[in-house]
């Protein structure tokens, strides 16, 4: 515990050395044209990566200086590389259908070595042998980033209200039943919650909706958060389902329930719904992590190490149960890495259930007209705050 | 001019550290919607879509809650700050101590307090339970608990001007009255309350202009169930990556709270406050 606690704070010092080090630097290096950029390491990322047990070996193993910057949606990284910040970035962590649709054809992130890579996939679950779709580029040639986490992310249940079998039958529907308002909480993702109230209004998030849907979905995003009794954080959410303040909560997963599960609450459970409006009559909807080489004119070359350092079993182990929220990674297809997960931690993620829920979900993609829905959904939300 | 050149290491740093941030968000509000630079050509779009839309109730609900809150700040404080002044004696520094240790804890952390306490099956509900047998429904994620939070958070600010304002009525206007034969409630109405003003007046301005950018207290107790103007303004920046409608929702509360606070002092005479005529 010593340890760990000492870990953190030498974390910390050098975290705050680094920024101050990196703000000095990004100031004087832009003249230099040979900025020496080996020994030291950007990322953006979602938490987990910027954790010190992933960074630390990594740290001493190169004697280098990382620095990893954590945010929660992926817009936001994504409009820091447009805005200039692929000089500062040498890798980026985002959901799946950034790389391939938005930041290659964009130019922001650049292709990896095939030959280098490729075996790599080789080791991971079946469902992400090569060539997996979402770490290629759309001619299908080009290897655009590694996947690692991954999870489905459709809605959390406290099984001692509702039932697994129950709440994965009536699926979205559960925000459709008057009956049960009140009882639900809203994840403040509000990304996802786009998506869900699609879903829940009975289309397919994932295409450019018709006048039709979006007043379907400008009822529903009313409704739903006229009748949510809280909206919050995760861990809002989770207190709130164990304290019994809400029976279940939309938006929410593995991701989310992996923390109140690993803490013995094994009745907080993400649900992915049997059937539902997705392509092909799927229910629920799933993330996939890449992580990709920004296209940085001064690329350190550790960029590609530590795609390499990432996926070695014990590596892949720490990233799957970093700090914060607990996830499965594709690595567990390797007996070397999957051995390493205690029967407790596989319980955490659901991993009895993983492979159906992952078969059973729609993998996260662009919504075209996101920001004419998010526009209706943050109406909605301050409409509900009037009644 | 030697005057000048001493003050211009203050006037620089005014400059960069609060003029440049606050010309920029002004410049950022006439910028074309979602646009991430300072160049387009000015627009007023922002400012349509916000009187278009109903960013009134967030700024509805942020001018209510402050407004309570001033007003039940009023009344909790006058006794205390009373109290403090006049009749705790030796005793008011170590009140005074009490209500100021809060302020080392970070706010977030006392409202997370509040909600453990507060939480179905937590402290205050929980002990109902079991020691009693008494089952009630949780007030958590209600609109009172965001005005009791914030009313919480926001005590010291109201108590400590108060307290300052009512130690500033010389003893001797309070005799003069009694003995020209003044009731206690015209003592207090005619002498104490009028001559406290200045110290009561800071108190309002303060809690009343911390208390509209309120934003934790109703994402932690109310559970959201208000948005706020400052978390209209969070949700533009952050998740609607729409700078342009945020800097503009942000333009517009400066502008509301100035004319507010602008309003007050022209009624009472800010050298009077102050005590410099």
């Amino acid at each position: 515990m010593l340890n760990k606690k000492l870990t953190r704070r030498n974390f910390m010092e050098r975290s705050t050395a680094m920024a101050a080090a990196f703000a000095a630097g990004t100031g004087f290096s832009l003249g230099s044209a040979q900025a020496a950029r080996d020994k030291e390491l950007n990322i953006l990322c979602w938490e987990g990566y910027n954790s010190a047990q992933v960074l630390d070996p990594f740290r001493q193993a190169h004697g280098a200086t990382v620095k990893a910057e954590s945010l929660t949606n992926d817009p936001t990284m994504i409009n820091r590389l447009r805005a200039g910040e692929t000089k500062v970035w040498d890798l980026i962590n985002v959901n799946n259908p950034w790389a391939r649709k938005v930041m290659l054809p964009e130019g922001l992130i650049k292709p990896i070595d095939r030959a280098t890579f490729e075996p790599y996939f080789e080791r991971m679950l079946p469902a992400f042998k090569w060539p997996y779709k979402w770490a290629m580029d759309e001619s299908g040639n080009e290897l655009i980033g590694m996947i690692q986490r991954f999870g489905p992310y459709s809605f959390v249940v406290n099984t001692d209200k509702v039932s697994r079998a129950t709440a994965e039958d009536q699926g979205w529907n559960l925000w459709n039943d008057p009956a049960n308002a009140g009882k639900y909480g809203i994840l403040e993702s509000d990304d996802w919650n786009v998506f869900d109230l699609c879903c829940i209004a009975g289309f397919d998030p994932f295409k450019v909706h018709t006048d039709d849907e979006v007043a379907k979905f400008t009822d529903a995003a009313n409704r739903v958060f006229k009748g949510a009794k809280v909206v919050g954080d995760i861990a809002t959410m989770n207190q709130a389902l164990i304290s019994g303040e809400i029976d279940f909560h939309l938006t929410g997963g593995t991701y989310s329930a992996s923390p109140a599960r690993a803490d013995g609450n094994k009745n907080i459970r993400g649900i992915t719904p049997k059937s539902g409006p997705m392509e092909g009559g799927k229910g629920g909807i799933a993330w996939i992590e890449v992580t990709s080489v920004v296209n940085n004119p001064e690329l350190s070359p550790l960029a590609t190490e530590f795609l390499q350092y990432v996926q070695d079993p014990k590596v892949s182990h720490t990233v799957a149960f970093a700090e914060g929220t607990f996830n499965p990674v594709t690595q567990m297809g390797d007996k070397a890495c999957f051995d390493l997960f205690t029967a407790e931690e596989l319980d955490a993620i659901q991993w009895d259930s993983l492979e159906e829920e992952m078969a059973r979900s729609a993998e996260y993609d662009i919504v075209p007209d996101y920001d004419k829905l998010l526009d209706i959904m943050t109406s909605a939300k301050k409409a509900a705050s009037a009644g | 001019m030697a005057g000048f050149r001493n003050a211009l290491p203050l006037i620089i740093f005014l400059a960069i550290g609060f003029a440049a941030p606050l010309l920029a968000v002004i410049g950022y509000s006439f910028m074309p919607e979602r646009s991430f630079g300072l160049l387009h050509p000015p627009t007023l779009e922002n400012y349509a879509a916000i009187f278009n839309g109903n960013s009134y109730i967030s700024f509805g609900w942020s001018l209510l809650l402050a407004v309570l809150t001033v007003a039940f700040l009023a009344l909790i404080c006058y006794p205390i700050a009373y109290g403090l002044a006049r009749v705790f004696g030796p005793w008011a520094p170590v009140i005074t101590l009490l209500f100021t240790i809060p302020l080392f804890v970070s706010e977030n952390v006392r409202l997370y307090g509040w909600l453990l306490f507060f939480i179905k099956n937590g402290v205050l509900l929980g002990t109902l339970k079991s020691v009693f047998g008494l089952e009630l429904e949780s007030w958590l994620f209600t609109r009172p608990m965001i005005l009791l939070g914030m009313v919480y958070v926001y005590v010291p600010f109201m108590l400590f001007p108060m307290t300052l304002g009512v130690s500033m009525v010389p003893n001797e206007t309070r005799e003069a009255a009694l003995d020209l034969g003044a009731t206690r409630w015209q003592v207090f109405r005619e002498v104490e309350l009028p001559l406290s003003m200045p110290g009561i007046v800071i108190g309002f301005l303060l809690t009343f202009v911390l208390a509209v950018g309120a934003i934790a207290e109703a994402k932690i107790l109310g559970g959201q169930t208000v948005i706020p103007i400052t978390h209209d303004i969070e949700i533009a920046f952050t998740y609607a990556q729409n700078w342009p409608l945020g800097a503009a929702l942000a333009v517009l509360l400066m502008l509301v709270v100035g004319i507010l606070v602008l309003f007050v002092l022209r009624r009472f005479d800010l050298d009077a406050v102050l005590g410099r005529r």
